[in-house]
């Protein structure tokens, strides 16, 4: 039995790989930015994550991917979509969100969350890339600004206006028409984020909103695109340490339940204090997570063999935690 | 759930419904023939009336049902090209667009007029060889674009074809005794209907310069009305587990319900349908090998892809078993039809396209065919160019959502432009569903 499992988040702008101990617990995370769905920039994430835990890709057991090139990665076992990923990793990073807003690079979609912290409902945005990354990313190639500088410039605004296009090659238009006008960078570029956010909202409005509200993927680092997201909802986002990084964290707590599923017995041998740990990890899928892990432990019941007789105490032990 | 399937499944199609494609053959030949047989041609759109102009010995040429089966062959590109060089616009209802293509493509071979058209195909593209109409029949319900479209169609041919307008008014379904085919306004909305279809049977007469066979249009709603019980008795058996037909099954027998020729084909073609249904029943054969999920399909076909989503449906272990374009629609109501007095009948049948009743109404039609069918999960294609289709489908959304308590999925396209239609947004939103259908029962199991 190995001792790690793995999630990577191939997206369209950038990779991201997390590793996880068998106890739930992030042993190394990596985020590589790319051209679109980059074969180098996957490398690149799934190398520098295994560098930074020290291990190999030989020492990990199961590998789950998500994303839009999850098809395409040779060392995964399984793959699951962003929606499925985005909502665990989401709630292990924040235990009570109820909605998962998420902006990536190429799409951008809102997920609501029962309590078992599964998914009940979500919506995408369209075809159209107006109000995600690379809707930013376009814009602000046009102003002739750093992407990650954009939010920083936009909370400068101290003038109101309006981007109406709902079309990425024609908000650029108007982008250009209102500095044609005269129109500050700031002033336009806080148009452009009171954009994004009416754009989610009119997601949100088709799951319901709810809070707490927690905010995901690359553009959750945006100050400007979350404080307007803020406006338009009327309540607080909650942003997680590191949130381009919740889907590949994710992937990896679906590889670890589908890992220790099949380890079961061997985990269930492991010394009394592991189990205890072990357990604890099961019932919160990852530290805090309550939702899932009910998921989690009703599946366990379905266990076939009974448990070997000289660890009847301990199975006893284990019930008692689900 | 691991979608790298190596070997995903296939569909199981009836085999029974490649009847159907001989059948359509024949009659588009027919149609094509027309012209030259000396027969007057009607173009209509929407409602069903070609039984009335069959029984005049009139030609009649469905427009969408044209634009579909140049969507299906993968021909209607020539035709839209045609139609946008014209100033058609993208966004105008794509079965339009295709429809004024073909319109504007047959008059630009005849030289009758200058319509400005560049690129436009030629003789031996289906586009050009639509035969242009006599007349125009206009009998739309809930679409406002269908009169225009009639419309702009005169227009093409300058101004000289003769349009008739059936007006089918919205069923609003407001009033406290207003229910499914039920209420005072549903008494006098049917009235109405009728009314106007006895006008319509005179403007056939003038055309023809016949008195009307009233006769033989009873004679074929008879048949109609029995292809109809026969369809809706194979597809109430599709509540069985395996479903032994899918909503793709059904999906391509729109034509022979909806505007093949009315005869005895049709009768037995729905009767070697309904037998084979019934015998996949008895066998236990699914139409979907192994089926795991079955869904709802709400929206109207993308008729580029019918066999595309028919084999992806199925790569999922999805049965869609039952629709709304196709389980509320097409003559969906036969114990309406009196064989001896069809027109009644046939007025009400054209007043609950399924698109013609309110929110309410049309919700709770939707909510207890999924009951019905038990299904797990709805999937919405909100077509680009229908918005008459896909307006309700917020609600519908919300409504299995809350009620049933089922997943949703919503993915664009379009009934015949492919070009709104995104392979990776559909697998996305599908895998993602049924994610949350397997989460769901492993914490219920």
């Amino acid at each position: 039995m190995k001792s790690f499992v793995m999630g990577i988040d191939f997206g369209s702008t950038t990779a991201k790989t997390v590793i996880l101990d068998l106890k739930g617990r992030v042993v190394a995370s990596n985020v590589s930015h790319m051209g679109a769905v980059s074969g180098d920039g996957l490398k690149a994430s799934i190398a520098g994550a295994l560098e930074e835990a020290g291990l190999s890709q030989a020492d990990v057991g199961r590998v789950v991917s998500t994303g839009y090139g999850r098809r395409m990665i040779d060392v995964a076992d399984k793959n699951f979509t962003e929606i499925t990923c985005h909502a665990r990793g989401a709630v292990a990073m924040t235990p009570d969100a109820r909605l998962v807003i998420d902006i990536g690079g190429q799409d951008s979609k809102v997920i609501a969350v029962d309590s078992n912290g599964l998914v009940a409902q979500f919506a995408m945005n369209d075809r159209c890339a107006a109000g995600t990354g690379k809707f930013l990313e376009v814009l602000a190639r046009a102003m002739e600004i750093k992407l990650e500088d954009m939010g920083a410039i936009a909370l400068q605004a101290e003038e109101t206006l309006k981007i109406s296009s709902m079309c990425a090659t024609f908000a650029e238009t108007e982008v250009i028409s209102l500095l044609a006008e005269g129109k500050t960078k700031p002033n336009v570029l806080g148009a452009v984020h009171a954009a994004i956010a009416s754009r989610t909202l009119g997601l949100i409005g088709r799951v319901g909103k709810k809070g707490p509200v927690v905010m995901t993927g690359g553009v959750a680092k945006n100050p400007a695109a979350v404080h307007h997201i803020q406006l338009a909802l009327g309540m607080p986002v909650i942003l997680p340490k590191d949130p381009q990084t919740a889907g590949a964290l994710g992937a990896a707590l679906l590889a670890l339940d589908d890992y220790r599923a099949e380890h079961k017995k061997e985990l269930a041998l492991a010394e009394d204090d592991d189990v205890d740990q072990l357990m604890g990890v099961a019932r919160n899928c990852a530290p805090g997570c309550k939702g899932v892990a009910d998921a989690v432990a009703k599946l366990a019941p379905t266990v076939e063999a009974p448990p070997p007789s000289k660890a009847n105490s301990l199975w006893k032990r284990v019930q008692s935690h689900i | 759930m691991n979608v790298a399937v190596a070997k995903p499944n296939r569909a199981n199609k009836l085999k029974s419904t490649r009847i159907a494609g001989g059948l359509v053959n024949d009659y588009w030949n027919m149609v094509w023939r027309a012209k030259a047989e000396g027969k007057l041609i009607c173009w209509y759109e929407g409602s069903a009336i070609n039984p009335f102009l069959q029984a005049a010995d009139i030609c009649w040429v469905h427009g969408e049902a044209y634009s579909a089966m140049l969507a299906a062959r993968h021909q209607e590109g020539p035709a839209q090209q045609a139609a946008e060089d014209r100033g058609y616009m993208k966004e105008l209802c794509s079965y339009a667009r295709t429809h004024l293509g073909c319109a504007i493509s047959n008059q630009r071979n005849r030289n009758d007029t200058d319509t400005g058209v560049s690129n436009a195909p030629d003789d031996s593209d289906l586009a050009s060889k639509l035969p242009p109409p006599d007349m125009i029949i206009s009998a739309y319900a809930y679409c406002s674009t269908g009169q225009q479209w009639d419309e702009m169609t005169s227009r093409v041919f300058g101004k000289k074809i003769p349009i008739f307008n059936v007006s089918i008014p919205w069923i609003w379904g407001s009033k406290k005794d207003a229910r499914y085919l039920h209420g005072r306004e549903w008494e006098e909305s049917s009235k109405y209907v009728a009314r106007q279809l006895m006008d319509m049977v005179k403007f056939i007469e003038e055309r023809t310069g016949k008195p009307y066979p009233w006769d033989r249009l009873r004679e074929m709603m008879g048949q109609v009305k029995r292809a109809s019980e026969l369809r809706l008795e194979a597809m109430d058996m599709c509540t069985a587990r395996p479903a032994p037909a899918s909503f793709f099954d059904w999906v391509v027998s729109i034509a022979p319900i909806n505007n093949l020729p009315v005869g005895p084909e049709i009768v037995s073609y729905f009767q070697t349908v309904r037998d084979e249904v019934a015998a996949r029943v008895g066998a236990g054969e699914g139409a979907v090998p192994k089926e795991k999920y079955r869904l709802f399909f709400d929206g109207i076909m993308n008729w580029n892809k019918v066999g595309w989503l028919a084999e992806k449906f199925a790569a999922y272990d999805a049965a869609v078993v039952v629709g709304r374009y196709t389980h509320m629609a097409f003559w969906q109501e036969p114990d309406l039809i009196k064989a001896s007095d069809p027109v009644l009948g046939m007025a009400q049948n054209y007043l609950i396209c399924p698109n013609n009743h309110s929110a309410p109404i049309l919700i709770d039609l939707i909510m207890d065919l999924c009951r019905k069918y038990e299904v797990d999960g709805m999937v919405i294609h909100a077509s680009r160019t229908c918005r008459a289709f896909t307006n309700p489908q917020f609600l519908i959304a919300d409504a299995a959502t809350k009620r049933l308590g089922i997943q949703t999925s919503m993915f664009e396209g379009d009934v015949t432009d492919e070009s709104f239609y995104k392979d990776e947004l559909l697998n996305s939103r599908v895998e993602a569903m049924l994610e949350s259908i397997d989460a769901r029962r492993m914490v219920a199991a």
